[in-house]
């Protein structure tokens, strides 16, 4: 079942051009900044109250990113909404043969996820997603001579 | 109070061996070799395009007790950063200011060094302070008395953009952020120019700005109860070359232990780390700007937009407030919403003059807007003509929305007048695309509710 919105995604053509405007113009923190290299990424995840923007910048040709960004320009890319199981509700869809991106669900930078067609949605890309909970990291100072 | 970082003073053991290793470092050959025999110390300068480098030994033979300050006690555990000097215009009136803010300054002195090679003096007045008084971080302040050119710039001695150009920043660990905020913005009037936490490092950094030189405050992302009242530790600089690959060869030719070159954390730089016998002490880091980088030339238009301090920031964004799906039929879309996601409508109004149609799907922390034109000309009649239906823009919340028209404009970004929004009890701004890398985002003032 759908908790809220996870993010929205934002298609980028240059990262650093990018947080120019979200991280130090509106001031939205940055808590994530990884190259996800099997989906041929750059992401950034930054904090909007208790959701956030994902800034998605393709670094390898041929992803539905970088085709996104070629056919469209940048621009917002999909909305994803957090789900208590994304497993049964990706089966849910599944029987109400409800056009799919994703048959089975995968391993992406918000959890466990997985995107709905366009088709679908009236023209909206949306992804549902389950985060996988991490431990919390040991307190001690990461910073050391 | 407005000091500039007029010189660092790194303490060293063996002063002809730090200046061979510094002269290579740097590409240069020495501003000045001098002698304090009222101290009881020697030094090497090498004056740089921003600031000095001091090179500060006890004088051959001398003996602890014969040397002034705290020198032999910090070479005994080592060699490194000893202190930042910082320079005043008028020392006597800073001095005056501190002691007001707390800070228990000495009565300026008169001081002078002679230079060994061509026996020019230089003269200058300092002004010492407890250590204690600045968190553990060794400071005291100078106002030179000779011109700035009594200190030549050092000769550069290599070829290509190998040398040390300047100084970036110089990098102090403090255990304890809060109090380090204190002093540098609150006491010393350096200016906050970044506040920023990266958790999955656990790590949390304040920018000071002296001038063009940041003094980079390094510690965990949570204050720990053990840190709090912790001295600070002056740990490393890092030098400006014109070519972080081309300085990684030279150096590497000269013998000199660098790292591979990597891209930096700040955006748009290129480093590369220098390690063993010739950084005596002091993590040492090589930095190349590029023109995307945070370079002062380029950052001075941007104004204040690299200020991420939120007590500094003009307005601040609250929350997601909604996501805008341009819909050709809202009834129809609504409905495939509820079939598909389980997420109903819950109001939906035509625009005054039926402009459009609006409806809202709430989704626990934000809501879906569905926007369906009801009239061919429009900014969402014309992105489903131009690119389908589906994602149109966001909605931020904010505290503020004229402070945020105002100061987004400040910055640059094009952003129209704030109104009173579609939806009731709100008022809004809208950001140019062009400014957003191509996103609608409206910023949503929630109005107090009118009883």
């Amino acid at each position: 079942m759908i908790q809220k919105v996870h993010h929205v995604g934002v298609v980028v053509r240059d990262m650093d051009q990018a947080m120019r405007f979200w991280r130090d113009t509106l001031g939205l923190p940055v808590h994530k900044l990884e190259t996800i290299e099997e989906q041929g990424v750059k992401a950034a995840l930054l904090t909007v109250g208790d959701s956030e923007i994902e800034l998605l910048e393709p670094v390898v040709e041929g992803t539905g990113v970088a085709r996104y960004l070629e056919s469209r320009g940048e621009g917002l890319h999909h909305v994803c909404f957090q789900s208590d199981d994304v497993d049964a509700d990706l089966q849910a869809l599944k029987d109400r043969q409800v056009e799919l991106i994703d048959q089975q669900t995968r391993t992406g930078l918000a959890g466990r996820i997985c995107f709905l067609h366009p088709r679908a949605m009236h023209g909206a890309l949306v992804e549902l997603c389950q985060p996988i909970e991490e431990p919390h990291a040991a307190g001690a100072a990461a910073v050391q001579p | 109070m407005n000091f500039t970082l007029d010189h660092v003073v790194i303490g060293v053991r063996d002063l002809e061996a730090a200046t061979d290793h510094y002269a290579a470092l740097f590409g240069r050959t020495p501003s000045w070799r001098g002698e304090h025999p009222t101290y009881g110390t020697r030094n090497t300068l090498f004056r740089i395009e921003n600031t000095y480098v001091e090179l500060l030994s006890m004088a051959k033979d001398a003996k602890s007790s014969q040397v002034a300050g705290e020198l032999p006690r910090f070479l005994e555990r080592g060699e490194g950063v000893y202190a930042l000097a910082l320079g005043s215009a008028d020392i006597a009136a800073d001095v005056r200011e501190l002691r007001n803010r707390g800070i228990p300054a000495q009565q300026p002195v008169e001081g002078h060094g002679i230079d060994q090679i061509s026996g020019a003096r230089r003269d200058w007045k300092n002004a010492m302070v407890p250590v204690k008084s600045t968190n553990g971080a060794r400071i005291f302040f100078i106002e030179h008395v000779s011109p700035p050119d009594a200190l030549p710039e050092a000769a550069v001695a290599v070829t290509g953009q190998t040398y040390v150009r300047r100084m970036d920043h110089a990098v102090v660990l403090s255990p304890d952020m809060e109090s380090a905020k204190r002093l540098w913005s609150g006491v010393l009037d350096a200016r906050l120019a970044l506040d920023r936490t990266f958790p999955e490092r656990n790590t949390r950094i304040l920018f000071f700005r002296l001038g063009d030189i940041t003094i980079e405050m390094s510690g965990g992302a949570t204050q720990t109860e053990e840190g709090l009242g912790k001295p600070d530790r002056l740990w490393g600089l890092a030098w400006g070359v014109g070519s972080v690959e081309e300085t990684v060869l030279r150096l590497r030719a000269q013998g000199i232990d660098v790292s591979d070159p990597r891209r930096g954390i700040k955006p748009g730089t290129k480093v590369a780390t220098v390690k063993g016998v010739h950084t005596h002490g002091v993590a040492t880091l090589l930095i190349e700007h590029t023109e995307e980088s945070f370079q002062p030339a380029s950052r001075r238009p941007q104004g204040a937009a690299f200020d991420n301090d939120p007590g500094r920031r003009a307005f601040a964004l609250k929350a997601l407030d909604h996501v805008s799906l341009a819909v050709d039929d809202g009834e129809a879309a609504a409905r495939t919403w509820r079939d598909t996601l389980g997420l109903s409508e819950s109001e939906a109004f035509q625009t005054t003059g039926a402009h459009m149609r609006l409806s809202k799907i709430p989704a626990g922390n934000a809501f879906m807007e569905l926007v369906q034109p009801l009239k061919s000309e429009g900014r969402v009649a014309t992105h489903i003509a131009s690119r389908g239906p589906g994602m149109f823009g966001v909605a931020l919340e904010v505290d503020d929305v004229d402070r945020a028209v105002a100061d987004l404009r400040a910055k640059g970004v094009t952003v129209s007048d704030s109104e009173y929004g579609a939806w009731p009890g709100t008022r809004t701004a809208r950001i140019d695309p062009s400014s957003a890398n191509g996103v609608n985002v409206v910023l949503v003032q929630r109005l107090p509710e009118i009883l």
